[in-house]
């Protein structure tokens, strides 16, 4: 019983255990939040690197693609485990955009817009088409529903008016901005000082932009009432992506014949469009719509080039698919269109026979909870699938088809980055043994502070399993109220990450560490892992333990009469 | 052997504490410093003894040693018929605790206890975990008679620090009795005091003595404080060379 009594006692009448409160505190709070956006980080960028292709994947080596991938999805459709296919065409192009005078060298992606988006983020990552209808039906919530569309125009118009004051009042107050002082320091706060009020500006531009395309979507819904936000993005979301241009499209032109047949989606970092420090895309006017001429070297399949094929298209729309390797590089067509530009479509030969249509890859969705062991369950299925259509058609067998998972497609880049997160949390792992020497030699001061103590209470019948057990007390009360503080500030630290960076870093310092000019995501990619804040609790705790094992144990062995006299 | 022995008259009072032929060795440095050299004494059940010696003449390690804080390295403790050298170290904790009651010169208070807390921590080593509540502390009710018989009731929450001299020396007799032990080991309980305060502090173990026959080993260097114990026993050169009744 003393050895509680006592050991609270010490915690709380003694200031130097702040010292291993703090750093058991903040170690915890720091392994907390690094793994948190590692796991954040890793985790974005499989679901990424996922979200890109479906589950399984199959590609052929030879650059000419391989045939019978419609027999291969009819088979795969038969599949209990297989929930869709779409079939890819890839290869290489220049993208010229001659009214913004742009020439740069792109993947050409064909694609089935509809069944694409079904395997993967496709239809989700197209921002005309997903994107900005969710975001208005976001912005459009605070309506009140149901709600007719005189209603939803009123509040949008209302929503549009307060925005373009918003806007008003920024620019003046850029504009306003008046130097304090001629002195160095007042110079640079007041540079810092005009980036944010320009910031600001910015961002009242983009918010006025936003209400502004939200009215013109509310415009273009059909006259009746909405019961709910659900009934309201029914309505606004299209059920499937298109590249088929719509009829606004047409205004762009001056003739009906000057406007291109395809659409076109292109890739959200190709170039055109400037991202600001919050990580918004400024997409200027004019952009959509625009023509474009696109142009596709083919290869035979008997690896020779063949003629280049260019062909005009209509932007219709961008996609971002977080992926800046891919954003920044593609550009999406309808499947067939590509199919043609690369010589891959289905052809009648001279001796009367038909050379069928090719494809590139055959991106596979897994029904279920597409979990590894399904997955690779599923490959296994497709493998055996396409190998049975190999011994049907031998041309299928030359082109050496590949049955991958996502992951095994993209095991280099994941594994790298899985890798850095791994050696990250053990460095800080190492990093963190500083606690428990900071422990040690505290709770060594301790005991050596309270030797005499020790003397007393040998001298009062305390044994020295009790004197032991008072010290290691101590110090797991100590880890643990710093593992304790660690855990909540470090997960409120992860829930505010980006608040905590934009106001108080940014706007307050001057200091901007994530900055989404530079990064693939728009917000700091945070994700916290139970399972490992588990472990780094009851690591803090142990090391405090470990820490205080030691002082402990001298505490046991000292000589009560030594202790008594003890100066 | 020099030991002086209080006569053995079946009539007497059973011994209480009896050691015989003590000896014990310090290592200083490269020197072996013989402290006691086939010391003996005995205290009687409700004796209030007086050591007395010189400085260093081996007053305080005689105490420990009676008090099981040390052991010696030859010669025999026997406490109530007991062979400490034989019991387990569980049974000695539990004889500290028990039924000794030590004193110290320089009052040896906890610094962040209160006086109440200082003088309830005997009880608490001794009570199992679950009376850790403060209400249930065992003793509480001893501890608070105590405190006021020494005229500490109004200080009960202050710290040590906050006490004088006198004071925290009166806090480490309550905190010595509190447990009722069959024997006060009291070492120059005086020594840090001025001579009135001493004295008050001596009337306290005197009182105690006198009103419930409470068994004491007092340790002194002063002859005067001596003189007011039932017996002086004196050590020279890691021996007792006289054991008289005092003439007080």
């Amino acid at each position: 019983m003393y050895k509680i009594f006592l050991c609270f006692r010490y915690l709380t009448r003694k200031g130097i255990v702040l010292f291993p409160v703090l750093a058991v505190w903040l170690c915890v709070m720091m392994l907390i939040i690094v793994n948190s956006i590692m796991t954040g980080f890793v985790n974005r960028v499989r679901d990424a690197g996922r979200s890109l292709m479906g589950d399984v994947v199959i590609q052929s080596d030879s650059m000419a693609g391989f045939p019978y991938y419609r027999q291969i999805q009819k088979q795969l459709a038969l599949l209990p485990q297989i929930k869709a296919s779409t079939p890819v065409i890839s290869g290489y192009g220049l993208f010229n955009l001659p009214e913004f005078q742009v020439n740069t060298g792109v993947q050409v992606m064909g694609v089935e817009a509809d069944s694409e988006s079904k395997v993967s983020s496709f239809g989700s990552s197209l921002f005309w088409q997903y994107k900005a209808p969710m975001q208005a039906v976001q912005d459009l919530r605070g309506v009140g529903f149901p709600a007719s569309r005189k209603k939803l125009l009123a509040y949008a118009q209302k929503r549009l008016l307060a925005a373009a004051k918003v806007e008003h009042a920024r620019q003046q107050a850029f504009a306003d901005l008046k130097p304090v002082s001629s002195h160095a320091w007042f110079a640079s706060i007041r540079q810092h000082w005009q980036v944010i009020a320009h910031e600001d500006y910015q961002q009242a531009v983009y918010k006025e932009n936003r209400a502004d395309r939200d009215l013109r979507m509310v415009q273009a819904l059909p006259n009746r009432s909405f019961v709910n936000a659900a009934a309201l993005r029914k309505a606004m979301v299209p059920l499937a992506p298109t590249f088929v241009p719509p009829p606004q499209a047409a205004n762009r032109y001056m003739t009906a014949s000057d406007e291109p047949k395809s659409g076109c989606v292109i890739g959200v970092d190709l170039g055109l469009y400037k991202r600001d420090r919050f990580g918004h895309y400024h997409r200027p006017p004019g952009v959509r719509f625009s023509p474009v001429i696109i142009t596709m070297v083919p290869v035979t399949i008997k690896a020779t080039l063949a003629q280049p094929q260019s062909r005009r298209f209509v932007i219709v729309d961008d996609s971002r698919t977080r992926v800046y390797a891919v954003d920044s590089k593609t550009v999406y067509i309808p499947f067939h269109v590509a199919q043609k530009m690369a010589f891959m479509q289905q052809q009648d030969l001279l001796d009367g026979g038909v050379r069928p249509g090719r494809c590139s890859e055959i991106q596979v969705l897994v029904r279920h909870d597409s979990s590894e062991v399904n997955i690779l369950a599923a490959r296994k299925a497709i493998a055996h699938v396409v190998h049975q259509l190999e011994l049907l058609h031998p041309q299928m067998e030359i082109a050496g088809i590949r049955v991958r998972t996502w992951d095994q497609v993209q095991a280099e880049y994941i594994r790298a980055v899985d890798n850095e997160r791994n050696m990250i949390t053990f460095l800080l792992g190492l990093m963190s043994l500083v606690v428990v020497i900071v422990i040690f030699l505290i709770f060594y001061m301790l005991v050596r502070d309270k030797t005499r103590d020790i003397g007393i209470i040998k001298a009062i019948g305390g044994s020295e399993e009790g004197l032991g057990v008072i010290f290691i007390l101590y110090g797991m009360l100590i880890s643990s109220a710093g593992a304790i503080l660690g855990l909540f500030t470090g997960v409120w630290f992860v829930r505010n990450d980006n608040w905590i960076h934009d106001h108080i870093l940014w706007r307050i310092f001057g200091i901007s560490i994530w900055n989404r000019k530079i990064y693939v995501f728009s917000k700091i990619p945070d994700q916290i892992d139970p399972h490992a804040v588990m472990w780094i609790v009851i690591f803090a705790i142990l090391a405090g333990l470990l820490g205080a094992l030691i002082p402990a144990i001298i505490a046991a062995r000292q000589d009560p009469v030594e202790a008594l006299r003890y100066e | 052997m020099n030991n002086v022995q209080s006569n053995t008259d079946s009539s007497a009072p059973k011994p209480l504490l009896e050691l015989n032929n003590i000896n014990k060795t310090f290592r200083l440095g490269p020197a072996d410093v013989r402290v006691l050299t086939g010391a003996g004494l005995t205290v009687y059940e409700g004796e209030f003894v007086a050591l007395v010696g010189a400085s260093g003449s081996g007053k305080s390690t005689l105490l420990h040693i009676a008090g099981a804080l040390e052991s010696a390295d030859e010669g025999s403790v026997m406490f109530q018929g007991q062979d400490l050298s034989r019991m387990s170290r569980r049974s000695r904790h539990r004889l500290r605790n028990h039924s000794f009651g030590f004193v110290f010169q320089l009052y040896h208070l906890l610094p962040e206890l209160s006086v109440l807390e200082n003088v309830l921590l005997p009880a608490m080593v001794c009570a199992p975990w679950y009376k850790a509540c403060i209400r249930a502390r065992p003793g509480k009710r001893r501890a608070l008679e105590l405190l006021e018989q020494l005229g500490l009731k109004d200080r009960l929450r202050h710290r040590p620090s906050q006490l004088s001299g006198g004071e925290r020396q009166r806090v480490a007799i309550a905190r010595a009795l509190i447990n009722e032990p069959a024997l006060v080991l009291a070492d120059e309980p005086t020594g840090n005091l001025d001579p009135k305060t001493g004295q008050t502090i001596l009337d306290v173990l005197r009182g105690l003595h006198k009103g419930s026959g409470q068994s004491i080993l007092l340790v002194t260097h002063d002859v005067n404080i001596a003189a007011q114990a039932d017996r002086v026993v004196t050590l020279r050169d890691g021996k007792i060379v006289d054991s008289t009744p005092s003439v007080s």
